[in-house]
C-alpha cells in the first residue's frame, strides 16, 4: 500500500515536471487548447489580426507607390506644359516668321506626345491612369488618336478596417479626349495651339496670345489640383501606416501576454519541482526498504 | 465419567493440528502477498466441544466442563462487501471519464491548435490572398494563389472532418468488439456463472473456496469498469450481476444473458463510447459544429461572388468550384483592375466564420479540461478506496510475520505440554507398579 501512493505520487510529480520542461522548450503556455481555452482562441484571434494587419501595411505600402509614380507623371507633364506655354509666349510675340512657327509646333507636337506618354506610365504591369481598365494604356501614339481608352471608375487600397484609400487619379479630367471632342481640356488645347501655329492667319496668331494661353492656363490649374489630389492620398495613406505600426505593437504585446512564458517565473518553478522530484525518490526509497522482515531472525 | 487418561494427548494435538493449520494459512498469505485480487485468509480457531465432569462427590461438589482442545471452524477470507461496492461504483464513473478524456484528447490533436498547421492559419492566409488579389487583380499569379490557399483552407477542414469521423468510428469499432461475440463482456460474463457453479457446490459441500471467491470479485471490479455492475448474493452463495442498464441481469446463477443492448446511461467504459458517439455527445456536437463553421465559410465568401468559389456545405464535402486562374473574380464588373469584391472578401477576415471556429477550438479545450479534471478527481477518489479496500483485505507482511511467530511459538507451546503429558504417561506406565520388577 505504501508502495503504491509513493509510486502514484512519484508519477503526478513526473507529470508536472514534463509539462513544465515543455513551456521552457517550447516558449509557449498554451500547448494545446485544453491548457487555456479561451486563451486558445484569443491567440488564433490576435494572430489573424496580425496577419491582417500585415497585409494593410502592404497595401498602403503599395498605394504609397503607385501614387509616387503617378505623382512623378503628373510633374513630368507639368514641366512639359509648362514648356509649351513659354513656346505659345513666344510664338505670340509676333517676332516669328512661319517657318520659325512651324518649328514651334512640331516641338509642340512632340511635346504633346511626350505626354500622352507620361500619361502611360504602369505600376507594377498596371496602367496608373486608366481608371479599372488598368490593362488598357490611357492614350495611344499617334496625332489621330486622342481618344481616352480608359474608364472612371477608381481603384482603391484597403489600408485599415473599413478604410480604403483611392490611388487612382481621373487623368481623362485633364487631357480630355482631343481636338475632335473640343473638350476644352489639355490634348484639345495643345492640338488647337498647334493648328493655330500652323494656320498662318492672323486670328490664329491672335488667338495664341489670348484664348489659346487662357485655356492653357485651365488645363495648368487643372493639372496642380490633380496633383493636390495625389499628394493628400499619399499623406493619408502615410498616417495610415503610422497608425498600422502602432496597432500592430500593442497587438504583438497582446499576443505575447497571452501566449508566451514567463521564463524567469518557469524556471524558478522547473527548479522547486526537480527538487521536490528528486526528494520524492530520496524518501520512497528509504520508506519502501524497511520493513520487519529485516528485524526477525 | 471419568476423564480418559489419553485424553491430554488428544487436545494437545488438536493444538498442534490448529496451529499447524492457522502456520499454512499465514504461508498461503504470505505466498499471496502480490496477487491480484487476493483477500487475507485467517483461520478461525473454535474450542472443541468440553468434556461434561459430573460431581466427584455426591453432595457438596461442583461439576466440570474440561475443555477437550481447539479445532478450526473455518478458513474466511477478510472481505468488506461494502467497499467492494463503493469501489466498483467509484471504477465506473473513472473508466467513464478515462474513456471520455482519451478519445477528447484525440479529437483536440486533429485540430492541432494553435499551430501554424491548424485552419485558423489556413484562413488567415485565404483572406491574404484575396488582398494580394487586390492589389494586382488581372494577375494570374495572384489569381492562382487564391485558388491554392482556397484549396489548402477545404483540404485543411476535410481532413479534420475525416479525422474525427474516423475517432467517432473507432469507439463505435471499441464497442461492438468489447460487447460482441467472443468479446470482453461475454468473455468475462461466462467465467463469472463458470464460478458461480463451482462457488455453489462448494458452499454446499460446507468448503467456502476463497480463491474462486476473490477470483469470482476480481472479474466483477473488471466489469464494472465497463458499465456499471450490482451484485446481489443469492441464499445460494451465487451472485445475479447487473449490468449497465441491460433489461436482464447480465448473469444470473450458471445462466448469462448476453448479447443485450445498452444506452449511454449504462456508464463506464461502454456507456461513455455510447454517449460520446451518441446524438448528444460530445463528438457528434464537435463535427456539427465544424459542419456549421465549414458552411458559413462557403455562404460569406459566395455571397459576394456571382460564380460560386466554394462549393459543398459540410467540412466534409467543402470544395473549391473554381479550376481555372480566370475565373477568379475580383470585381463584379468586367474590367482589368477592378477590385472592389476582392477587397469585400478580404474584409472577411475576423468575421462570423472565423469567430464561429476560435469558438469551436475553445470548446473542443474546455472539453478536454474538464474530461481531465473529472479523471482526476476520480482517480483519486478511487485509490483512497482501494487503499481501504487493501487495509482491510491486503496482506501486511508485518502482520503475517508476527502471526506467524505467534503460531510457531504455540505450536512449540503445544509440542511441549505434549512432551509433557508423554512424559507424565511413561511415568505412570513404565514405573508405577513394578514393584520386585
Amino acid at each position: 500500500m505504501v508502495t503504491s501512493s509513493t509510486l502514484s505520487d512519484l508519477n503526478s510529480s513526473l507529470a508536472s515536471l514534463e509539462r513544465t520542461t515543455d513551456e521552457l522548450s517550447s516558449g509557449k503556455t498554451i500547448l494545446e487548447p485544453s491548457d487555456n481555452p479561451y486563451g486558445a482562441s484569443r491567440v488564433i484571434d490576435l494572430q489573424s489580426q496580425l496577419e491582417g494587419l500585415s497585409n494593410y501595411e502592404s497595401d498602403a505600402q503599395d498605394g504609397i507607390s503607385w501614387e509616387n509614380t503617378a505623382s512623378s507623371a503628373m510633374s513630368s507633364m507639368n514641366e512639359v506644359a509648362q514648356r509649351v506655354r513659354e513656346l505659345v509666349v513666344e510664338s505670340a510675340n509676333g517676332t516669328n516668321n512661319q517657318g520659325d512657327l512651324n518649328t514651334i509646333a512640331t516641338e509642340i507636337e512632340q511635346l504633346t506626345e511626350s505626354i500622352k506618354q507620361d500619361a502611360n506610365t504602369q505600376y507594377a504591369g498596371q496602367y496608373v491612369f486608366s481608371g479599372t481598365e488598368t490593362t488598357t494604356p490611357p492614350y495611344e501614339q499617334g496625332a489621330e488618336k486622342d481618344e481616352f481608352k480608359g474608364n472612371t471608375e477608381t481603384v482603391a487600397r484597403a489600408v485599415g478596417p473599413g478604410g480604403t484609400v483611392t490611388v487612382s487619379t481621373n487623368i481623362s479630367s485633364l487631357l480630355g479626349n482631343g481636338e475632335a471632342s473640343k473638350d476644352g481640356k489639355l490634348l484639345d488645347t495643345l492640338r488647337t495651339i498647334v493648328g493655330h501655329l500652323r494656320s498662318g492667319t492672323a486670328e490664329g496668331k491672335e488667338a495664341l496670345g489670348t484664348t489659346d494661353l487662357t485655356n492653357l492656363d485651365t488645363n495648368l490649374e487643372a493639372l496642380s489640383q490633380l496633383q493636390a489630389v495625389a499628394g493628400s492620398a499619399t499623406d493619408q495613406l502615410k498616417a495610415a501606416l503610422t497608425r498600422n505600426e502602432d496597432v500592430q505593437t500593442s497587438v504583438t504585446e497582446a499576443l505575447s501576454n497571452t501566449e508566451d512564458t514567463n521564463v524567469a517565473a518557469v524556471s524558478i518553478q522547473y527548479a522547486n519541482e526537480q527538487a521536490a522530484y528528486e526528494a520524492a525518490l530520496r524518501a520512497g526509497a528509504s520508506i519502501v526498504q524497511e520493513s520487519l522482515l529485516n528485524f526477525l531472525q | 465419567m471419568t476423564i480418559p487418561t489419553l485424553q491430554g494427548l488428544q487436545t494437545s494435538l488438536s493444538g498442534l493440528l490448529a496451529e499447524q493449520t492457522a502456520l499454512d494459512t499465514t504461508g498461503n498469505n504470505i505466498a499471496n502477498a502480490d496477487t491480484e485480487g487476493y483477500s487475507r485468509q485467517t483461520a478461525l480457531l473454535e474450542p472443541n466441544t468440553p468434556l461434561s465432569i459430573p460431581a466427584i462427590s455426591g453432595h457438596t461438589g461442583e461439576g466440570a466442563q474440561l475443555g477437550t482442545g481447539v479445532t478450526v471452524a473455518t478458513i474466511t477470507r477478510i472481505r468488506n462487501v461494502y467497499l467492494d461496492a463503493q469501489y466498483r461504483t467509484q471504477n465506473t464513473s473513472l473508466s467513464a471519464a478515462k474513456t471520455q478524456a482519451e478519445t477528447l484528447v484525440l479529437a483536440q490533436t486533429a485540430f492541432n491548435e494553435p499551430s501554424s498547421a491548424g485552419i485558423a492559419t489556413q484562413l488567415s492566409n485565404f483572406w491574404t490572398a484575396w488582398n494580394e488579389l487586390a492589389k494586382s487583380p488581372n494577375n494570374e499569379a495572384a489569381q492562382q494563389g487564391v485558388i491554392s490557399a482556397g484549396t489548402q483552407l477545404t483540404s485543411a477542414f476535410n481532413e479534420l472532418s475525416a479525422q474525427l469521423e474516423t475517432i467517432s468510428s473507432q469507439a463505435t469499432e471499441q464497442y461492438n468488439s468489447l460487447t460482441g461475440p467472443s468479446g470482453e463482456v461475454e468473455g468475462d460474463a461466462n467465467q463469472l456463472a463458470q464460478l458461480n457453479g463451482q462457488i455453489k457446490l462448494a458452499e454446499e459441500a460446507g468448503q467456502p473456496p476463497n480463491d474462486m471467491l476473490d477470483r469470482r470479485d476480481l472479474l466483477l471490479d473488471k466489469l464494472s469498469g465497463m458499465a456499471s455492475v450490482t451484485v446481489t448474493e443469492l441464499p445460494d452463495h451465487t451472485d445475479t450481476v447487473t449490468f449497465g442498464d441491460a433489461a436482464k441481469p447480465l448473469v444470473e446463477g450458471t445462466t448469462v444473458n448476453w448479447p443485450q443492448t445498452l444506452t449511454e446511461a449504462a456508464g463506464g467504459q461502454l456507456g461513455a463510447l455510447l454517449n460520446l458517439t451518441g446524438p448528444k455527445g460530445q463528438l457528434t456536437a464537435l463535427r456539427t459544429s465544424l459542419d456549421e463553421v465549414a458552411s458559413t465559410l462557403a455562404s460569406s465568401v459566395n455571397n459576394h461572388l456571382a460564380k460560386q468559389f466554394f462549393s459543398g456545405e459540410t467540412a466534409a464535402t467543402l470544395a473549391v468550384a473554381v479550376v481555372e486562374p480566370s475565373e477568379v473574380q475580383a470585381s463584379g464588373s468586367k474590367s482589368a483592375g477592378g477590385n472592389e469584391v476582392a477587397l469585400e472578401i478580404a474584409a472577411l477576415r475576423g468575421g462570423e466564420a472565423e469567430q464561429s471556429y476560435g469558438a469551436l477550438v475553445e470548446k473542443v479545450g474546455s472539453d478536454v479540461r474538464s474530461a481531465k479534471d473529472d479523471q482526476t478527481t476520480l482517480q483519486s477518489t478511487l485509490t483512497a478506496i482501494g487503499d481501504l479496500r487493501q487495509g482491510v483485505s491486503g496482506v501486511s507482511l508485518d502482520e503475517e510475520m508476527t502471526n506467524l511467530i505467534t503460531f510457531q511459538r504455540g505450536y512449540q507451546a503445544s509440542a511441549r505440554t505434549l512432551t509433557a503429558m508423554d512424559s507424565m504417561l511413561e511415568t505412570l506406565i513404565e514405573h508405577t507398579g513394578v514393584v520386585g520388577l
